[in-house]
């Protein structure tokens, strides 16, 4: 046993210490603060000033309509528009050039031009400084579009009013219902169904592939005759895929505390910065992360296992790349049978495929974090993924003690197979 | 006193080939052992099976007249052929964990391995990468791994190789001084001149089987003085003597002439004095262990080496 925790302590040692672990924990809470930080500086920039504008009305009697059609706020509580001037009737080009004088000099963003047909022809311009607000086109647009339809509606002896009462759409929220009760889905929780199970394919396939090569090393630079002339194969193996679930382990404890420190205090503090920003309630229920943990470890332990046999079975780095892909296959399909089993979590397919040992560290996470299932189908997958591993654990451990000594051409499968009967 | 190792008909079989067949041999404690043959031969078999790595099919191996259990690795040190070290790890942290791992505590280890680095003059280079030492360094490193746990049978696969004279020199004392303390060495090598210097017996395989075994002594002194080395400069003319000499092996200005039974040497040197050679030595010797090599291996080479090679496996027991 000592000997097994001598060798743990080595690969968690030499692993921890390097610049790859360092960048690859900080990268996801530094990707993560940097979106959040992004996201409100936005919504912080977007939301300065009211655009001043002027009404140029040839039309007449469109103005005041367009005016109260303006009335959007920014976040900050302030007008998005604030009508400096408005001009009625039929003017002349002097006035226009005013006008036109007056943006130019900044003293007005923008002014608003309603030719004499405008409501027959629905056309006007929106005569800006600058050319690239659209989401502006937009709103002049809709309180335009609005004066002009009242206008013909009045015209034809409606109230707009009365329409708008007759037309006016159903506003459906989505909300979820769960344990925690029921609260608003503003997508958080699609988001964090979809992120949570890829950082668990991502570091399953990291730690898998470092374990193979953790295997190859000892191999190509021959450092495993010297340790299995110390130490058993099985208790080298042993040591290795737990020393590197160590590594994994900590780089998601410290991903967790992170999560952690961000809903604590990241709200608090963007909250006292920014008065009036509202942030997206970030919804991570402690029995999610307490689950990712377990299909983390489980799933590590199927698949590093096979990809300790991978490494133990090849002599060179590009034999591996090439004999990995059986066991990079399940994996890879579990996230293409992602967005599937996300839209229908529950469907008879998508709860047998969560059960396959080979899935359910993937499938069942997202049918987790979307839509919990019944406790026994999550206790079934486990139990099922416990007793496979220990399966694939005993074979990738038979075929580690042929193939640690056994150099030169790749293997076929069939010869793998042979080793494992052998040994 | 119980010999430091037993090999009792020991034969171990790869899927297709017999690696070692009925092989037996004993290794007295506080010597030197040479286990040679050519390459092929089983050797390096025959040492992972010594050393537990692999398991015999037949036959029993004994260390210190017990059988082989875990622990036994712990009475052995191991040098093997191929050099293995883990090339990113600090030279002070690869000794410290090696050694753990043959049963000392960390802190034993590493003052020990710190008083070896030392001994070899590598102290300043205890906290490089063991990749940015040259191949002799290594090799001395390795070299340390295999002796620092104070193992009473010391295994060493060809622990010559990449080192310079000064260094072979080095490790060779070395190898006497841990004699000298009682520490049982077994040697395996194919460079003849290191054995005859150090090896107190030998043991020659050839195709798995043992074809010659016995004290250095005693197998060279069964062969007789039948050898003249004689060293010369001018016409080698009187060398084609074929009534009196079997073989010829020429190294630049000295010679190794193989006597043919009942030959005279005082003819030869009457010949060469005769043609005008300047003598400046003419020794009767016993043949060097490189001639009784390479007869005994052609004798019985019906196998060839080629075949023994290749595409066999053999699982690591648990």
């Amino acid at each position: 046993m000592r000997k097994v925790w001598l060798v743990l302590k080595r690969e968690y040692g030499t692993r921890v210490r390097t610049k790859g672990f360092v960048i690859g924990t900080l990268a996801l809470p530094v990707l993560v603060v940097a979106l959040l930080a992004f996201s409100v500086f936005m919504a912080e920039r977007t939301a300065s000033q009211p655009v001043k504008l002027a009404i140029l009305d040839e039309a007449g009697g469109l103005a005041q309509a367009v005016a109260a059609g303006l009335n959007q706020k920014l976040p900050n509580g302030q007008p998005a528009f604030r009508i400096v001037d408005v001009l009625e009737g039929p003017v002349g080009a002097e006035a226009e050039q005013g006008l036109s004088t007056k943006v130019q000099q900044g003293e007005l963003d923008a002014y608003i031009l309603l030719p004499p047909d405008a409501v027959q022809s629905g056309r006007a311009e929106f005569r800006a400084g600058t050319a690239g607000d659209f989401s502006m086109l937009h709103d002049v647009t809709a309180a335009v579009n609005s004066a002009l339809i009242a206008r013909r509606l009045r015209d034809r002896g409606i109230h707009l009013e009365d329409l708008r009462n007759v037309v006016r759409g159903a506003e459906v929220k989505l909300v979820k219902v769960s344990k925690e009760g029921v609260a608003e889905e503003k997508g958080q929780t699609f988001v964090i169904a979809m992120a949570v199970p890829m950082i668990l394919y991502t570091t399953l396939l990291i730690y898998g592939v470092i374990t193979m090569r953790s295997v190859l090393e000892e191999k190509t630079t021959r450092t495993v005759e010297v340790l299995v002339s110390s130490i058993r194969p099985s208790q080298l193996l042993a040591g290795k895929i737990l020393g590197v679930a160590a590594v994994g382990f900590t780089q998601y404890l410290i991903w967790m505390g992170c999560a952690g420190l961000v809903a604590g205090y990241g709200r608090a503090m963007a909250v006292v910065v920014r008065p009036g920003v509202s942030l997206p309630s970030l919804h991570l229920p402690l029995s999610l992360l307490v689950y990712t943990v377990i299909f983390f470890l489980g799933g590590y332990f199927l698949y590093s296992a096979l990809y300790a046999a991978v490494g133990a079975a090849v002599s060179s780095e590009s034999d591996a790349q090439q004999m990995q892909w059986p066991v990079t296959l399940p994996l890879v399909l579990s996230v293409v049978m992602f967005v599937y089993v996300l839209r229908e979590p529950n469907t008879t397919p998508v709860v047998i495929l969560s059960e396959i040992p080979f899935f359910a560290p993937i499938l069942m996470l997202v049918r987790i974090a979307a839509h919990r299932p019944p406790f026994w189908q999550i206790g079934l997958s486990i139990g099922l993924l416990a007793v496979t591993t220990m399966g694939v654990v005993r074979l990738a451990a038979r075929i580690y003690r042929v193939g640690l000594l056994m150099y030169g051409k790749r293997p076929s499968l069939a010869e793998v197979i042979r080793w494992f009967r052998y040994a | 006193m119980t010999d430091a190792l037993t090999v009792d008909n020991v034969t171990k079989r790869y899927d297709t080939v017999t690696a070692v067949d009925h092989l037996s041999f004993r290794v007295p404690q506080g010597s030197i052992f040479g286990l040679l043959g050519p390459n092929g031969a089983g050797k390096t078999t025959t040492l992972r099976m010594i050393m537990r790595i692999l398991v015999p099919d037949e036959g029993s191996i004994l260390i210190m007249g017990q059988p082989l259990t875990d622990r036994s690795q712990h009475l052995a040190g191991y040098l093997p052929e191929e050099r293995g070290l883990y090339p990113r790890m600090t030279v002070r942290s690869v000794l410290v964990f090696l050694g753990a791992l043959k049963g000392l505590s960390e802190a034993e280890a590493e003052r020990r391995a710190r008083a070896w680095l030392e001994r070899f003059q590598l102290g300043e280079w205890s906290e490089k990468k063991v990749i940015d030492l040259s191949k002799g360094m290594q090799q001395k490193v390795q070299f340390i791994a295999a002796v620092l746990h104070e193992p009473s049978l010391l295994i060493l696969d060809e622990p010559f190789t990449g080192l310079d004279p000064v260094n072979t020199v080095a490790v060779k004392d070395i190898m006497l001084e841990l004699r000298a303390r009682g520490t049982t060495v077994i040697l395996s090598t194919h460079r003849m001149e290191q054995v005859e210097m150090m090896c107190d017996a030998i043991c020659l395989i050839n195709a798995g089987r043992s074809v010659l075994q016995g004290e250095l002594r005693a197998i060279k002194q069964a062969y007789g003085k039948n050898t003249l080395r004689i060293e010369y400069s001018g016409d080698d003319g009187f060398l084609n003597q074929s009534t009196l000499i079997q073989s010829v092996n020429r190294y630049g200005g000295m010679v190794e002439a193989r006597l043919r039974p009942g030959a005279d040497p005082q003819e030869i040197l009457k010949a060469a004095v005769g043609k005008g050679a300047r003598i400046t030595r003419f020794e009767l010797v016993e043949p060097p262990l490189n001639d009784i090599f390479i007869e005994k291996v052609s004798e019985g080479s019906g196998h060839a080496a080629a075949d023994r090679k290749g595409r066999r496996f053999v699982g690591l027991p648990d």
